[in-house]
């Protein structure tokens, strides 16, 4: 019978204090704790203690060495949640070369999206070496057909490769440790450069400030390994405190999501974080007669982030498994971004989901956030945000105006964060980092947010993005497929999401059309839907316009908020068919945001 | 070992449960662009069809499915396996 790696080790707490990944697997490997696989009906398939992973990582790094690559070269790993993927993540950083997770998630329908996805990955990181799980290589074989690629297999297949006779020169403080592809746009990818060091300060700073580790602490996880918040949080945190793990796939917490719940409870485990969404959806499935299965008193960090986050769904899951030993004080918000490793702030520990409740007129009005003293004014007129706390030690923030003037606290404005775990820029990309990173040091977050009380209050994740069921999803990315229809000129399409009547928002696509056909007209539109269910796995609703009716700047750029407003107007007074929304809901946060971005 | 048109008559039973529309569905039913199905509806029938058949079905394999006909396709390969 498999046995789960222990949550007691026998060794010393670190905090991460490590310069390097290796010093710190090398340290872990002195312990007994590690790394857990669970299958989708929750049984354990596979243990990888720190010690045997140090052992399969040096032994996978020889290998590379054979394969007589550069120092430094790129070593794509397609991320499924499996040991494979941790042994050659780790094996890099041994051999001295730059692991690249690349995402493991595939779609109905979705092979040939997948293929091309992989593809501008491989091409993005200029890989030399490509792996992926036996299930997955078929998939990055066909992708990696005219790429100039050193190796491509699996890990075990690596590994029965011939060992390289070069000495082991591990990866050092500042090389890099990993790329990281941001869940940014499919079509434009960016790989965040991550060094050693700064990673080292991140995980330090993570395990030490923001979970605060202590002896008896177990994670578990189902986010994927691709991700900052798996990758960072819940894969490297964990080693650089000797934490041990238990991993669920992504794909069967999303079918299952009770089996999150029931391997706390088993396993006693204390740390675990997920987006918003995540808790949402594992509420939905939970039923009744479940809640005394549950004992989750164990779990003393519910870290959440990622998204932005509302406290009402949050509040609804406490009180829900409030039965189940749940405490609400758990909750612990963060904000955070790969560009700056993983985690930009934490809120305190134990103090649960903190929101600061404001004026929304004042706010729409002025760009200013104050506090809502008036109690009874609060249904109509006040507004909340949650706290996603103080940023971490060595680290400032700050809020800047358009014009790139420092705001007061409490005034909206844009994010901008300082410190030793912000990237080092996107790898081969240097115009780009750039726009984002000035030569001091401050990173552009691209998100919306004031502070008060030295908190850090997130008010609109990155203007143009558009959140459907969790997952982000680029504009330009839909505007794409559009414009890849032959009917669709480049230049033609807008997206934007608008909120629906049930509170979800909902993706929209306008474009110009010539066609006056009613049957080419409602083909373009079922052909398009058919596209990005497939490539981007959600619902879209589609109007086609005639010519010069998108709102354009002096430039000639498609203004995507204009577009946005007319196509409200245009629902309002019944000229377009209504894609279920609730207008009364825009028309408030529309003030908010245009309020908060400075164009009325 | 069940048959492949009995394959089809649970998938199409699970579909049922998922979609709300009234839709006629046979096997030549595109998930995607008749059904419109998105993501979640993809995790729930796959749970659904999974626990009924006790598989599991890779991830890999839904990348060439579209059609009812394709997952039937799938699972009876599956099911022959065990």
């Amino acid at each position: 019978m498999l046995e789960p790696t222990p949550t007691k080790n026998g060794l010393q707490l670190r905090y991460g204090d490590f310069s390097t990944l290796t010093e710190a697997l090398d340290y872990a490997a002195r312990g007994e704790t590690g790394y857990n696989f669970y299958n989708g009906k929750g049984q354990l398939d596979f243990v990888l203690p720190y010690a045997q992973l140090r052992e399969d990582a040096i032994a996978i790094a020889k290998r590379l060495l054979g394969l007589k690559i550069e120092r430094g070269s790129r070593v794509a790993l397609v991320a499924d949640t499996d040991p494979g993927f941790l042994q050659m993540f780790y094996a890099c950083q041994y051999a001295g070369m730059v692991p690249v997770p690349l995402p493991a998630s595939l779609r109905l329908g979705g092979h040939a999206t997948y293929v091309a996805q992989l593809k501008r990955l491989l091409m993005s990181c200029r890989a030399s070496v490509a792996i992926a799980p036996e299930a997955y290589l078929s998939f990055l074989r066909e992708a990696a057909e005219e790429l100039p690629l050193s190796y491509i297999g699996s890990a075990d297949s690596l590994r029965s490769l011939p060992a390289g006779r070069d000495e082991l020169v591990p990866s050092g403080a500042d090389e890099l440790a990993y790329l990281q592809y941001t869940s940014g746009s499919t079509r434009f990818p960016r790989g965040v450069m991550i060094t050693n060091r700064t990673v080292m300060n991140n995980l330090g700073n993570i395990v030490r400030n923001g979970v605060k580790i202590r002896p008896g602490d177990r994670a578990i996880s189902w986010l994927p390994y691709y991700h900052d918040m798996g990758l960072v949080g819940l894969v490297l945190s964990p080693m650089a405190a000797q934490v041990s793990v238990d991993y669920l796939r992504t794909r069967d917490f999303a079918m299952r999501p009770r089996l999150w719940l029931s391997l706390i409870t088993k396993n006693r485990a204390t740390i675990s974080f997920s987006p918003p969404f995540g808790f949402e959806l594992c509420m939905q499935r939970l039923r009744e007669k479940d809640l005394s299965n549950y004992d989750l008193s164990s779990w003393r960090v519910a870290g959440v982030g990622a998204e932005t986050i509302r406290a009402q769904p949050l509040l609804a899951f406490s009180e829900m498994l409030a039965p189940s030993g749940f405490n609400p004080g758990a909750f612990l918000a963060c904000y955070g971004m790969a560009e700056c490793s993983l985690a930009v702030s934490f809120s305190p520990l134990g103090q649960g989901i903190q929101v600061d409740e404001i004026e929304a007129e004042t706010l729409a009005v002025t760009q200013r956030a104050f506090p809502a003293l008036k109690p009874t004014h609060r249904a109509a007129n006040a507004k909340e945000f949650v706290k996603c706390g103080f940023a971490l030690p060595e680290h400032s923030v700050e809020v800047r105006d358009e014009k790139g003037n420092t705001l007061p606290d409490r005034h909206v404005g844009t994010l901008y964060v300082k410190g030793p775990s912000v990237m080092s820029g996107y790898f081969g990309e240097p115009d780009l980092s750039g726009e984002v990173l000035s030569p001091d040091g401050w990173l552009n977050t691209g998100d919306l947010a004031y502070i008060a009380d030295e908190s850090v209050i997130i008010t609109g994740r990155q203007k143009d993005l558009i959140i459907i069921n969790g997952r982000n999803i680029w504009p330009q990315d839909l505007e794409y497929l559009a414009e890849s229809q032959p009917e669709v000129r480049t230049g033609d399409a807008s997206a934007f999401s608008v909120s629906g009547d049930d509170g979800e928002d909902k993706a929209v696509l306008v474009i110009e059309c010539r066609i006056a056909d009613p049957a080419r007209r409602s083909a373009l539109s079922e052909e398009l839907q058919g596209a990005v269910c497939s490539e981007l796995g959600i619902d879209c609703f589609i109007e086609l316009v005639p010519r010069n009716t998108l709102p354009r700047t002096t430039s000639g750029k498609l203004s995507r908020s204009g577009a946005k407003r007319d196509f409200l107007q245009r629902v309002a007074k019944g000229e377009t068919e209504s894609p279920a929304i609730d207008i009364a809901a825009y028309n408030y946060r529309h003030r908010i945001l245009s309020a908060a971005v400075g164009h009325r | 070992m069940p048959t492949y048109d009995q394959i089809v008559d649970q998938v199409i039973e699970s579909i049922k449960e998922i979609v709300s529309h009234d839709l006629a569905i046979d096997e030549n039913t595109d998930l995607i662009s008749d059904l419109e199905f998105d993501s979640l509806k993809v995790m729930n029938l796959i749970e659904d069809v999974e626990d009924y058949f006790d598989i599991s079905i890779p991830l890999n394999v839904l990348a060439d499915v579209r059609t009812i006909k394709d997952l039937a396709l799938q699972l009876e390969r599956l099911t022959g396996k065990n």
